[in-house]
């Protein structure tokens, strides 16, 4: 009799999950219903499963009671119980999926029914990716279970930068190009995208932290000066020359001609003492400045070729500018999930 | 001339330092000084004073000497004198070597009919020219006009060499010297007989520090 309602209830299509079966029960109780389906024995399953609610489970025993309970009802047709059930259990783990090819059609109508009633943000799913700023996106996917307005954010240490925020129901596919509104890459770091999902008084988040990080940029140096091109001297040292001592002739020699000139007959010459002494002193200042090394004096041409090669090395290192941020915009940039520090949770 | 000379002082002094020199200081002179005849000459040393101011193409210069003339050998004079004399010019600069001037010239004796006294306007033109970092030779040339004589007399031919010699030394402290040969074709009438040749000829070397900024 047992073996042949053993067989009814496989046929039925009533099955474990093979993953709720992998994880171990602590809690001695539930271990017993669960003992109880496995031998399709649902009231007692059921009743043990009730049981074990009432003492101090962990999260994922009491997901599993749950599932249990909607199991239970589902296979014993009490299909409101099966989803009442079901809803605890996904808000407890919203993450839980049911394969429909290994379950009964109608467990999975009722979790089906139940993820529709609840509001849940599920499969937030991030993968890795790499890609040049301003080509490519970083891949956003996750669920909503209900029609709602999801914002969906990149929070970083520093700063916190807006993805999506929209209406959305079902399956969500976002792209972040992890750019600033400047064009330049977002800064290197740990960001969590954070997916708020708002539906009325009802609200719920999931989080997923990821590594962004940047490639190297090849950036160009900029110039101080010009292959070939030098700065030149801005003053130069003029020739020696005897022009000095040629002014101090001329000027000397016009003076004496002109006193001559003057000197009437009838006073005589004068004595000269006065124009040597004074004549002296100008001409050996004009032979000081002769043998004196020239000052140095603004080579114009220098100072006109100085200033246009600055102008160029100038306008070079704009262009090596733009060019750098250019390129550091282009940087790679590379993306890595992070393991989740907690599931999700109803707020 | 002295408001004229007042108003340049006080736009000098309203200026920006960098647009402007002052140099100023002591000078001693020597003196060679004859009268209506070979035979009638003195010559003597002295102190003086020179103050020069520079703005933009503006320049202003005072000298004052006061000089202790003796008869010298083979004078016909009996005594020596005092002379006093004193300068003034007003410069603009037409060219970047060269100057129009105007100015004024006062020399008294003392006793007062030991020699002439001569007060006139100088018209005239200056060269100047660098003969190398913080050197300057000038050159300049004045027509004494409207002379006045304490003995009388008028010139109708008077003029007025000069040999300027500025170095810089060291820091502020610059080297003055300048030479004037004066010839003023002086002519009067004693006796109401016939205007008679009475020429007045000087030549003066100054030589000095100066300070400048």
């Amino acid at each position: 009799m047992r073996s042949r309602l053993r067989t009814l209830v496989l046929l039925t299509g009533i099955a474990w999950p093979s993953a709720a079966a992998a994880q171990a029960v602590q809690n001695a109780t539930l271990r017993r219903a669960q003992q109880a389906y496995d031998n399709l024995e649902f009231r007692q399953a059921l009743s043990l499963a009730q049981a074990s609610l009432r003492e101090r489970l962990t999260g994922a025993e009491r997901a599993r009671a749950y599932e249990i309970l909607g199991f239970g009802y589902g296979a014993m047709d009490s299909i409101l119980k099966a989803v009442d059930a079901f809803k605890q259990m996904v808000l407890i783990d919203p993450e839980r999926q049911l394969d429909p090819n290994k379950v009964s059609p109608k467990a999975y109508s009722a979790f089906d029914v139940a993820l529709r009633q609840v509001l849940l943000v599920r499969q937030l799913r991030i993968d890795s990716t790499s890609f040049v700023g301003g080509t490519g996106a970083v891949p956003i996917r996750f669920a909503v279970t209900q029609p709602a307005r999801v914002v969906t954010r990149a929070i970083g240490s520093q700063s916190s930068f807006l993805v999506d925020s929209g209406a959305w129901n079902g399956q969500v596919n976002l792209s972040w190009p992890a750019r600033l509104p400047n064009g330049d890459p977002v800064p290197a770091g740990v960001y969590t995208v954070v997916v708020e999902a708002r539906l009325g008084q009802n609200a719920f988040s999931a989080s997923q932290p990821i590594r962004l990080g940047h490639g190297i940029v090849d950036t160009l140096p900029h110039l101080t000066s010009l292959p070939g091109y030098q700065e030149l001297p801005e003053t130069e040292i003029p020739p020696q020359s005897w022009r000095p001592m040629g002014l101090a002739f001329l000027y000397t020699g016009g003076a004496l001609v002109g006193t001559v000139g003057l000197e009437g007959s009838g006073l005589g010459a004068s004595s000269k003492r006065e124009l040597g002494i004074v004549g002296a002193a100008t001409l050996v200042t004009g032979l000081v400045m002769t043998l004196r090394k020239p000052a140095a004096r603004p080579a114009a041409g220098n100072i006109l070729y100085n200033r246009l090669l600055r102008e160029q090395i100038a306008r070079r290192n704009q262009e090596i500018g733009k060019e750098n941020v250019q390129r550091g915009r282009q940087v790679q940039i590379t993306v890595v999930p992070l393991p989740k520090p907690g599931a999700g949770s109803p707020r | 001339m002295r408001a004229a000379g007042l108003g340049l002082g006080l736009l000098a002094l309203g200026a920006p330092l960098a647009a402007q020199r002052v140099t100023f200081g002591p000078q001693f002179a020597l003196m060679d000084y004859r009268e209506v005849s070979s035979g009638l000459r003195y010559s003597g040393t002295g102190g003086g004073a020179v103050a020069a101011l520079t703005y933009r193409r503006f320049s202003l210069a005072a000298a004052a000497v006061r000089l202790s003339l003796d008869p010298t050998d083979g004078s016909t004079a009996g005594v020596g004198f005092t002379a006093t004399q004193i300068d003034a010019w007003v410069g603009y600069d037409v060219a970047s070597y060269a100057s129009l001037e105007v100015g004024v010239i006062r020399r008294t004796a003392d006793p007062e009919l030991d020699a002439q006294s001569l007060g006139a306007v100088r018209v005239g033109a200056r060269s100047s020219y660098p003969l190398g970092p913080g050197a300057t030779v000038s050159f300049r040339a004045n027509y004494l006009a409207a002379p006045k004589f304490s003995g009388g007399g008028h010139a109708a031919f008077s003029l007025d060499l000069g040999l300027g010699l500025d170095v810089q030394l060291f820091g502020h402290v610059r080297g003055l010297a300048d030479y004037v040969f004066q010839r003023v074709n002086r002519r009067t009438d004693p006796g109401g007989q016939g205007e008679i040749d009475s020429p007045i000829q000087q030549s003066v070397a100054r030589v000095g520090l100066g300070v400048g900024f």
